[in-house]
């Protein structure tokens, strides 16, 4: 039945995220950003609370590898769904604070996808006691100084010696890359070979040969750590080849590590239309509340229509996450929409995070009294860069549109 | 639960009308563009598929189907030929002003016999627009001044859908001048009333098949039974009407972006410059890219909107889901035909080619209907938290008036 309505478990995780991010998050949102960190304690304080909101259907990253959860066959997987209604609440609260909390984070997918079930029960189980012990995180490492969009144009390189693989590179602008236990890396055999050449490695912290270069002042999302990692003569143990040598005899498989792009960006696209929205209600919120010359400032038509235009962009959107996140649950393919998804949302986003500031005028641009609104339109821009960025979605989608083109 | 998927019902629906609009409709569109009326044989054949009585409820002979199923037929018929549309047998907006108005009474009474025998020559209209605001106070300029016998209406309706073939109108009218939008009320009319006079049919940009024209009212007598009270509260039965009613032009609206796409997705995988295939340059591409999460998305917020009235959800809800839906798909189809006809090149303008029709009509579409701006003051009213006023959804000059 064509339905738009959450099911009582997504009413149940979007309510309770919401009151935490407005009471809980939001009100850290600015110092976090100010002193570009989230505090541990707070970390731990959310993840408790968020346990009693998180819904069934939401894999736990530290059972990972544990039985697979029974599930009904009848009863359709909303994973997908739900997820991306976690994630927009959450960036709504705050979005690097959202990037910051322990767990697998991006690194998660391509080893659930890719990954042998030793390896799977091996660095999902470093999740496992944070409890108790130290916080502990994932990270995807693909971007390299020289090869960002252009991915099959990665560097890094790997060679086999004994029962050891060899790294020597660089990564950059790693996400969480620097405190992550493992980042799963990729590189290259043969950078003639493209692709087919690739091999993606766990690489563990500590890991001899693996530094860590310059943590990036950025923009936006300074809370969140963005890394450069450092490979010289990297020596990684051949176990930790992910999905070990027989993934990369067919170029199908470890192409598979590469499709859980199909299942994030929607997320990456959830997490902006949390930001965009965040800007759209705090522009809404002013204007009821302020009045300029006497008037109240609703009275501007231009305005109200400003407001209007800026909600609904974000609004179709978000239909296009819905729709992306449902045709991976009942396992459609959907990398078009996917990428519709993403190259819609990120500019809805950042669309959403300029006019909010000129509906506010020229106080929407005051960082003393309206920082969030400044931070917002700080953070929201790599939304339509990380995940890949407009233009390459618009590449993935053509390619789905167009017979035989294979590139531009 | 969030989902896309039509049920067996609607799919089968669906079908059978996106088959008739591709074999009956789309090859004679030229024809009824050129008749400026869609064909007597094609009326018949929709009117025994029963497709404009499908909303129509099953105490009126109708199906009692729900907007979802609205949309999606209106879709398949947009996407074949928004004009032929607006001119197939049925209520149409008549009826779903007189739904959303009248009684059940006054349903049965005005509705029933869309879905009898000769249905196929029957139309309704709906006669709102003026062509310019009243000067001197809030409201119409056209009048519904108490009788002893009920009212007498004096004045002159423009735009009206279906002026020309409708036997029936809905009139909105002044009842109370001092009380300006609040003061309006609705009444039934047959055109055979003494007074009623169809004058001239306007010559239209785009939707050619469809009628639009003027309906006078010289001292036309109606009768206390034929006045619509719109329930509990008009003002918000009028706004549901037009909510409604724009969701259906957008469903429309939605049909001629896809059908853009889709012909310019074609031209551009075919046609070749400098040696390829143009949707192999990256700016004709990435054009399309753009139209397609165009038709898409306009697509889902429809259905997002229809869903909301079918699923009762509170009234607020769904008249902005409505607005949003509605403004989006009414640009959305504009974009993917201007497109569309730039992506063509030379052979776009040409009449040899539907690329230039679907130009005309989108733009013609969004004028059929609460424009874009209009809706975008409805959402950004209800969310906001202003108070309503009628002339929001007024399709006049009139309508920014409220603001200043
Ligand atoms: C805060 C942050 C966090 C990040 N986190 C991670 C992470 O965790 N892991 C990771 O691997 N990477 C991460 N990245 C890197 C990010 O994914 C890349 O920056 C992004 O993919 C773009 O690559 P690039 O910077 O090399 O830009 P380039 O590829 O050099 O692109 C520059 C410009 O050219 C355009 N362009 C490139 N190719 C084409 C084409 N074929 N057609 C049209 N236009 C084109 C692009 O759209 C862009 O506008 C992060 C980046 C940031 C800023
Ligand atoms: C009313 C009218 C009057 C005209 N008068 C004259 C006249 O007097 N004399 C005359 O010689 N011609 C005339 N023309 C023809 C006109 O100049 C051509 O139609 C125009 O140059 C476009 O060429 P085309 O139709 O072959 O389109 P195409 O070249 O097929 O282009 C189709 C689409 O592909 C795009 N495209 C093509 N190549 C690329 C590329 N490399 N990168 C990105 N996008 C690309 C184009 O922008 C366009 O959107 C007239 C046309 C019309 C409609």
């Amino acid at each position: 039945m064509i339905d738009f309505t959450l099911s009582k478990k997504q009413k149940d995780v979007q309510d309770g995220i919401r009151s935490l991010g407005k009471y809980v998050i939001r009100p850290m949102s600015l110092s976090m950003d100010r002193n570009k960190e989230v505090p541990e304690q707070f970390l731990r304080n959310f993840m408790r609370l968020a346990k009693g909101f998180r819904s069934d259907d939401v894999v736990d990253p530290s059972e990972e590898g544990a039985a697979p959860r029974e599930r009904d066959p009848n009863k359709p997987s909303e994973t997908n769904r739900t997820s991306a209604i976690a994630a927009e609440e959450l960036a709504w609260a705050d979005a690097a604070m959202l990037l910051s909390v322990p767990g697998p984070g991006l690194g998660g997918p391509p080893i659930r996808a890719t990954g042998t079930p030793e390896q799977k029960a091996r660095f999902f189980g470093v999740f496992k006691d944070m409890d108790k012990g130290p916080l502990k995180w994932g990270a995807y490492a693909l971007t390299e100084p020289g090869a960002g969009s252009d991915v099959a144009g990665i560097r890094t390189s790997c060679r086999k010696e004994g029962n050891e693989w060899v790294l020597n590179g660089r990564k950059c602008y790693i996400t969480n890359g620097a405190r992550a236990s493992w980042n799963v890396v990729f590189a290259t055999v043969d950078p003639s070979l493209g692709r087919a050449g690739h091999r993606a490695f766990v690489v563990e912290k500590g890991t001899p040969g693996f530094e860590i270069g310059k943590i990036e002042d950025k923009m936006g999302l300074r809370a969140n750590e963005t890394a450069e990692l450092v490979f010289e003569d990297c020596r990684v143990p051949e176990e930790n080849l992910l999905g070990g040598e027989a993934a990369y005899v067919s170029k199908e498989g470890f192409m598979t590590a590469m499709k859980t792009f199909d299942n994030t960006r929607p997320l990456v696209a959830a997490m902006a239309v949390g930001i965009g929205r965040a800007a759209y209600e705090y522009a809404r919120d002013f204007v009821k509340d302020n009045y300029v010359l006497s008037r109240p400032v609703p009275r501007y038509a231009a305005i109200a229509e400003r407001l209007a235009r800026v909600g609904r962009r974000l609004e179709a959107a978000r239909s296009l996450v819905y729709r992306a996140t449902y045709m991976a649950d009942a396992g459609i393919p959907n990398a078009k929409e996917a990428s519709m998804s993403k190259a819609a949302a990120g500019q809805a986003a950042t669309f959403a995070c300029i006019e909010a500031i000129e509906i506010c005028g020229a106080h929407g641009s005051l960082a003393t009294e309206h920082a969030l609104l400044e931070k917002w339109f700080r953070d929201i821009k790599v939304y339509d860069i990380f995940e890949g960025t407009g233009n390459i979605q618009r590449v993935v989608i053509s390619k789905r549109l167009m017979t035989g083109l294979k590139a531009f | 639960m969030i989902s896309f998927e039509a049920n067996e019902e609607q799919t089968l629906i669906q079908q059978s009308v996106a088959d008739f609009a591709k074999s009956t409709l789309a090859p004679r569109v030229r024809q009824f563009e050129a008749d400026r009326v869609v064909a007597a044989d094609v009326k018949a054949g929709a009117h025994e598929m029963g497709i404009g009585l499908m909303g129509l409820p099953e105490a009126c002979g109708g199906q009692g189907l729900g907007l979802v199923t609205s949309v999606l037929v209106e879709e398949e018929l947009g996407a074949a030929d928004a004009a032929a549309s607006f001119g197939l047998p049925g209520p149409g907006a008549f009826g779903r002003a007189v739904l959303e108005l009248g009684t059940e009474e006054q349903a049965r009474d005005w509705l029933a016999d869309f879905a009898a025998e000769g249905g196929e020559t029957r139309f309704g209209a709906v006669a709102w627009s003026e062509s310019s605001p009243c000067r001197d106070r809030a409201g119409f300029v056209t009048t519904a001044l108490r009788s002893d016998a009920g009212y007498v209406i004096n004045g002159k309706k423009s735009f009206v859908t279906n002026a020309h073939s409708a036997d029936r109108f809905l009139v909105f009218a002044q009842v109370e001048a001092e009380k300006g939008w609040g003061g309006i009320g609705a009444f039934l009319v047959k055109k055979s009333a003494p007074g009623v006079v169809v004058g001239a049919r306007h010559d239209t940009l785009g939707l050619d098949a469809a009628d639009f024209g003027e309906v006078s009212f010289d001292n036309v007598a109606v009768t206390e039974a034929d006045r619509l009270l719109g329930g509990a509260d008009f003002t918000k039965a009028t706004l549901r009407f037009f909510a409604k009613q724009s969701l259906v032009v957008a469903a429309r609206a939605v049909g001629v972006a896809r059908f853009a796409f889709e012909i310019a997705r074609e031209h551009c995988d075919t046609r070749k410059a400098f040696g390829k295939p143009i949707g192999h340059f990256q700016a004709v591409a990435f054009a399309l890219a753009d139209r397609h999460m165009d038709v898409e998305s306009a697509r889902w917020l429809v259905w997002k909107a229809a869903h909301a009235w079918d699923a009762k959800l509170p009234e607020k809800e769904a008249l902005i889901a409505t607005a949003q839906a509605t403004a989006h798909a009414l640009e959305a189809s504009m974009r993917c035909a201007d497109e569309c006809v730039g992506l063509h090149g030379g052979s776009g303008f040409i009449r040899d080619l539907i690329a230039e029709k679907l130009m005309r009509d989108a733009k013609q579409l969004a004028l059929c209907t609460p424009t874009a701006e209009q809706l975008d003051q409805v959402s950004a009213a209800l969310d906001l938290g202003i108070a309503l006023d009628p002339a929001l959804v007024l399709p006049t000059p009139d309508v920014q008036a409220i603001f200043t």
